[in-house]
């Protein structure tokens, strides 16, 4: 045990059912009746908010969301606002911190930065971490006296014992008008971005299977 | 056998405390081993604490919203009560969370030392004392109770608890856990809204003010840091005429293009990023028994709001320009005033400057912002007679001076770097060389 992760790709899933799955999976690995796994798959739109958002930070209201198509969770993660659409890859990684002789949640939030930065360098999109905001950022500096950064993924987590659950979501060529409706992770000063973004013209047509390839790999690497 | 206690676990090396955000059982409640207990919050993270054995919850021990320290007890669990509400499915006790080892209330193991808690450990190593001579007011050894002990304090005041409420144990959680033949203790825990007085006795008329939130964590980290840094002081004498003459000359310019006005703050901030990039030991902390000289310049404002102090972070602040970091300041500043910064905003400074502002005074030593080495204090700007040799000739000139005064902390900072860092932000400012 301890060691072995697998990678279960999930496709598209609606935020409930993802969220079901993820507490039959975490009660089972509590358990010891599964192994480390790792959900890849992607939402309808949904705005969830985590256990320290404010809701100055959520800028629509429920009936907005919804007119819009966009459904609304609160969620036991940690963290503020945050949007989920098509074609931004979200990561659930199930993972036994304490059997990987691990129990250290900052240390896991940087796992999955590294994790997250490096397929984001594989694809040829340097990242870099920003001290006191958890995230993984474009590396490329934009020019102008004060460029916002910009963020290709946010983090948030949850832990039920050492067992974690939630994780990261990669924006891969998501419509990045979704996060109009917040204040992503109540940082009014990060400028939203994804992998397609930042390519330009160089992003493969087949950007979003190689994405998914990239994570698989860079969290095989890690944590396999 | 005797309540289990449940305390805040260490959710990591750097993970010093979390916020409740959620109970998830009531007093009373019957509860099964590993059965979720409660939310606690910490940056990115929303942890559950499981409970270690089933039990019946005795007493919730902070309130949704506290702030508490690793090691803080949140719940008691007695597993030899009856459940006063009706019992829920029960099942085997896997094994015990790495994570939320429980804590006995049985005294002490053999050859373990006292118990303490990891804050209290590393508090006592600091200050140098043993732990087996300081006194706990509960069953594990608190900061609170070191920083007592250091405080030589006669003793823990039985009638009168401390003031500082985070650190202080109300007096209901001093008492011996409840016995067997006692049933579960439903009663909360005395609150910790009431304050109390150390050696003194209100008298007719005086107004009692309770201290926000802000200002108890202004309080605390005082505290912390002069128990914790050797504070020297050192003062510079800066003649400011260069840089008023820069700021002359681009004062209107400046006001049409950026829309505020340019003031001397944003001078002073880059020649003291540019003097720590000369002078990393400044921008620096001591971790453990290592002194950490960081990559980056991130530089905290003092600002006053009328909510109190709080120190805004200019990130990178070596990659701006004059003109950049008066833009970064003023938005900081007037986010700060319209209580608009994210918790972030005010994280990670590398090092810290603090202007008074208008009522400034001469000069004046601040409190070092842990866990930095380093801060500097603008004294006001005056006009004054001094002496320059104009032509080879002594003569008295009338120049703006300001007073800067820095504060290092003597365990990671010595005099040599220390004056080294203060005479080149001196000469940056005389020269005022500044692009804009």
């Amino acid at each position: 045990m301890g060691a072995a992760l697998e990678v279960r790709e999930l496709g598209r899933v609606p935020y409930a059912e993802a969220l079901a799955l993820q507490e039959e999976l975490r009660e089972a690995r509590r358990r010891g009746a599964c192994p480390d796994t790792l959900l890849l798959l992607e939402h309808p739109p949904v705005v969830t908010l985590g256990r320290s958002h404010r809701s100055e930070h959520l800028l629509l209201d429920r009936a907005a969301l919804a007119a819009r198509g966009i459904e609304l969770f609160e969620v036991a993660r940690g963290g503020d606002a945050t949007y989920h659409g098509p074609g931004q890859l979200v990561g659930y990684p199930i993972v036994d911190l304490a059997a990987r002789g691990a129990p250290d949640v900052h240390a896991w939030l940087r796992t999955l930065e590294e994790g997250v930065g490096a397929a984001c360098a594989a694809l040829g999109v340097p990242w870099r971490r920003i001290e006191g905001w958890t995230g993984v950022f474009a590396a490329a500096g934009e020019p102008g006296a004060r460029p916002r950064p910009r963020k290709l993924a946010s983090i948030g987590v949850g832990l039920r014992g050492w067992v974690t659950h939630h994780g990261f979501a990669l924006d891969v060529d998501l419509d990045l008008a979704g996060f109009e409706a917040i204040v992503p992770c109540g940082l009014a000063e990060v400028e939203m971005s994804s992998l397609a973004r930042e390519l330009g013209a160089r992003a493969p047509a087949d950007l979003g299977v190689r994405a998914r390839e990239a994570v698989r790999n860079a969290f095989l690497e890690r944590l396999g | 056998m005797a309540s289990i206690a449940v305390e805040l676990p260490a959710l990591g090396e750097s993970v010093v405390e979390g916020t409740i955000s959620r109970w998830l059982v009531k007093e009373g409640e019957a509860v099964e081993a590993d059965q979720p207990l409660v939310e606690v919050t910490t940056d990115k993270v929303d942890a559950e604490v499981p409970a270690p054995v089933a039990g019946v919850v005795q007493a919730l021990l902070v309130s949704e919203g506290d702030t508490v320290e690793v090691g803080t007890e949140l719940v008691r669990i007695d597993p030899d009560a009856e459940a006063t509400a009706s019992p829920t499915r029960l099942t085997e006790a896997p094994p015990p969370q790495l994570g939320t080892a429980p804590a006995p209330s049985a005294p002490t193991g053999p050859g373990e030392g006292p118990r303490a808690t990891p804050l209290a450990r590393r508090a006592a190593e600091v200050q140098g004392v043993s732990l087996e001579a300081v006194e706990s007011e509960g069953r594990r050894i608190r900061v609170a109770d070191v920083e007592r002990h250091v405080g030589a304090a006669p003793g823990p005041a039985r009638s009168t608890p401390p003031i500082a409420p985070s650190a202080a144990t109300p007096a209901s959680r001093r008492e011996e856990p409840a016995r067997r033949d006692e049933p579960a203790r439903p009663a909360a825990p005395a609150r910790r809204d009431k304050p109390a007085f150390l050696d003194y006795e209100l008298q007719e008329g005086d107004k009692v003010i309770p201290m926000t939130p802000l200002r108890r964590i202004v309080a605390q980290h005082m505290v912390l840091s002069k128990r914790t840094s050797p504070h020297v002081g050192a003062v510079a004498e800066i003649d400011m005429a260069g840089v008023f003459g820069v700021r002359n000359e681009h004062k209107r310019a400046f006001q049409q293009s950026h829309g505020f006005a340019l003031s001397f703050l944003p001078f002073i901030v880059h020649a003291a990023v540019r003097a720590l990039r000369e002078f990393p030991r400044l921008n620096a902390s001591v971790v453990e028994d290592a002194i950490v000289e960081k990559k980056d310049i991130h530089m905290g404002i003092a600002v006053e709001t009328e909510k109190g102090l709080v120190v805004p972070v200019v990130r990178h602040a070596d990659r701006l320009s004059l003109a950049g970091l008066a833009q970064a300041i003023e938005d900081l500043a007037s986010r700060a005033r319209s209580k608009k910064l994210s918790p972030d905003e005010l994280k990670g400074g590398t090092f810290t400057l603090s202007n008074p502002g208008r009522h400034g005074n001469l000069y004046g030593f601040a409190i070092i912002n842990q866990p930095q080495v380093g801060i500097l204090r603008m004294g006001e700007i005056v006009k004054r007679a001094v002496v320059r040799t104009i032509g080879g000739e002594d003569a008295i000139v009338i120049r703006p001076i300001m007073h800067l005064a820095l504060s290092y902390d003597h365990r990671a900072v010595d005099g040599a770097p220390a004056n080294g860092f203060l005479h080149r932000v001196r000469a940056l400012l005389e020269e005022a060389e500044f692009d804009l």
